[in-house]
């Protein structure tokens, strides 16, 4: 099964001189791999990423995810769409600092209001277990050092099991030690709980432990 | 509470010293809003209540009517002769001459709260050599007493005393002081009719308008009216007061069906009474909601810069699932709180500001302290206009927090 399909996506850089960033891509990934977009700065590799996160909705072509064709949605569609399938991990962990971790983890599951406060919290709890945060949740999210927010972010990328994770250098500002801990946590989300994860990266070494690498060069696909 | 009203909150209180400064200044505003207006209506009553003390809010009297213009009549026949000859208004009647039966019409109106009729007629006034000219009025002193307060003004005798005897008159201190006589002097009243009539003065009355001390003089009605040999029911005007002076006109309208006596409303006669407390009104409520705009004007600054401060939060909020609505509620329930909670606070402040300006003292005239009027109508007022403009300042910051573009913030 599909879990995101690219069909012929052509887009241009309007500002300051139009510039066309990616050229007639397409790709399929499959339920549960583990995906990294490489290419050099200006490849259009974030760019790509951000198409397929849906917050960017300038583009001709098509993508459909987990079966659903995203490019005909509206701009409230697509936030409720995101909130549901679509966990983000970012360089820089992007934390709503004032909050504290647990409601920064569990924001997204209040938002799709689908399971009662105790069970997301429950959930949660297991999320800050698996990623080795425990005894943190009631500090601010400002109050954690950078590993850990980092782990927060992942934590609440996974809170409303997504079909797809999208990371844009998930392990760009971490250590090693910490950029191993996120990577054997996405290895281990794939591998048992089916879901596919897309990060871009610069890392090689992480790119090379993926199932697959996406390689993009002036815009095409290599 | 739901996620976004949470959200909103923490970014509010996670900024104290900004949100206070927003709350005061919608405290401030909207104090002053009901300091201003709770003042000006104390004036208006103010200056009202003194007008109503010489005054009756609706006056019945017999008003001389235009000349019916017959000459543009059509004549019956074409060989009618027109002739027209030294034509005059003529007051066939003077004054009303069934009082008695025209208050009892009266009684089934339930907002009359007093009526109390009167004679007034101009007359000489001698003592010796000395002459004066003086309004005189016949009074019904009892009911006079109860529509003017008119014994509070006697600063010698009593009211009642003019009921005692049938020749018993008080003056006003200027027309005593002409006149060069006091209490217990006796004086001649002349009438236009050439009748004389002997009588003794037992007090002496000042209202402060120097104008009616200097030729006022009051005897009782009955008086008046051998005086004049008039009927026991007669009077020149018929006073009445009800319960709300705003209903004046309304409740004319209504005694005009029962008489044919011309009924005035005391907005008729005294349009720059009404005119003033409309003009102080309009001040009043037009310089304390530029307090409040301005305080408006604040919060949209702050809100702004909350807005500037958290972009990365609202694109991150987007990214996860958070829709354009979501962010403009986010934002705006943090300018609602600043508006309840700045109305709440401004209420009450401006509460004990105006009870404060009311012990202020301020002698001069009948007033004793700063004249104040409180009523539920200005606070209520205060609080939504409060809302209404701390609500469309944070809705323009709000709605542009809500247009911001995830994607350009997050890239960098």
């Amino acid at each position: 099964m599909k879990a995101l399909s690219v069909n012929h996506i052509d887009k241009h850089f309007h500002e300051p001189v139009d510039f066309h960033v990616l050229k007639d891509i397409s790709f399929d990934i499959d339920r549960g791999e583990f995906v990294s977009i490489i290419g050099k700065s200006g490849s259009g590799k974030s760019t790509l990423l951000y198409l397929l996160s849906t917050l960017d909705t300038d583009y001709e072509g098509s993508i459909q995810i987990a079966g659903e064709d995203v490019t005909k949605m509206s701009q409230n569609q697509l936030a409720r769409f995101r909130n549901e399938h679509i966990g983000f991990v970012f360089q820089f962990h992007f934390l709503i600092p004032d909050l504290s971790v647990l409601d920064n983890i569990t924001l997204p599951a209040q938002k799709l209001g689908k399971k009662p406060k105790e069970e997301i919290v429950h959930e949660a709890m297991e999320l800050i277990k698996l990623l080795d945060i425990e005894g943190q949740e009631s500090k601010k999210a400002s109050r954690i050092s950078g590993g850990q927010q980092q782990r927060v972010a992942i934590a609440r990328a996974l809170i409303n099991a997504p079909s797809i994770i999208m990371g844009d250098e998930p392990t760009g500002n971490l250590d090693t030690r910490n950029t191993q801990i996120v990577f054997d946590t996405f290895r281990q989300i794939a591998a048992e709980r089916g879901q596919t994860i897309i990060a871009v990266t610069h890392d090689e070494e992480f790119a090379n432990n993926c199932d697959r690498i996406i390689e993009l060069s002036d815009g095409y696909l290599v | 509470m739901n996620t976004n009203q949470k959200i909103g909150t923490t970014f509010l209180t996670s900024r104290m010293r900004q949100f206070s400064v927003a709350v005061l200044s919608v405290t401030f505003g909207i104090s002053m809003y009901i300091c201003m207006n709770s003042f000006m209506s104390g004036v208006n009553n103010e200056q009202t209540k003194m007008a109503f003390t010489a005054m009756p809010h609706i006056n019945i009297y017999n008003e001389l009517k235009t000349a019916p213009n017959y000459a543009s009549d059509n004549p019956a026949t074409n060989s009618t002769i027109r002739m027209v000859s030294n034509e005059r208004s003529i007051n066939y009647t003077e004054g009303i001459r069934n009082v008695d039966g025209l208050r009892e019409g009266l009684e089934n109106i339930s907002q009359i709260s007093s009526i109390a009729a009167q004679l007034n007629q101009n007359v000489f006034l001698r003592n010796g050599v000395s002459k004066e000219s003086a309004s005189l009025s016949g009074i019904e002193p009892i009911m006079e007493d109860q529509m003017f307060n008119t014994s509070q003004y006697l600063i010698e005798g009593k009211l009642e005393d003019l009921n005692q005897r049938s020749n018993a008159i008080i003056l006003g201190t200027g027309l005593a002081q002409k006149i060069g006589a006091g209490t217990g002097d006796n004086i001649t009243v002349s009438t236009s009719d050439g009748v004389d009539k002997s009588f003794k003065i037992v007090g002496l009355i000042e209202t402060g308008a120097a104008g009616a001390d200097r030729s006022r003089a009051i005897v009782s009605i009955q008086t008046a009216r051998q005086l004049f040999s008039k009927n026991r029911s007669y009077a020149t005007d018929l006073m009445i007061n009800i319960d709300d002076f705003d209903e004046a006109v309304e409740v004319a309208e209504q005694i005009s069906q029962l008489t044919t006596y011309k009924v005035e409303p005391w907005q008729e006669g005294n349009g720059q009474l009404d005119s003033a407390n409309l003009l102080r009104n309009i001040i009043a409520i037009s310089v304390s909601l530029a307090i409040i705009i301005v305080a408006g004007f604040g919060i949209y600054n702050i809100m702004n810069m909350t807005v500037n401060e958290k972009m990365k939060e609202i694109a991150i909020l987007k990214a996860i699932g958070f829709n354009g609505n979501d962010v403009i509620e986010i934002f705006l329930i943090q300018s609602v709180i600043i508006g309840f909670l700045g109305g709440i606070t401004g209420l009450v402040l401006g509460h004990i500001m105006i009870s404060i300006i009311d012990q202020i003292p301020f002698q001069i005239g009948p007033m004793e302290s700063l004249p104040v009027s409180i009523s539920p109508y200005d606070y209520i007022l205060a609080f939504l206009f409060g809302i209404i403009i701390t609500f469309l300042a944070g809705f323009l910051p709000a709605r542009s927090a809500s247009k911001v573009d995830p994607v350009a913030i997050l890239r960098g």
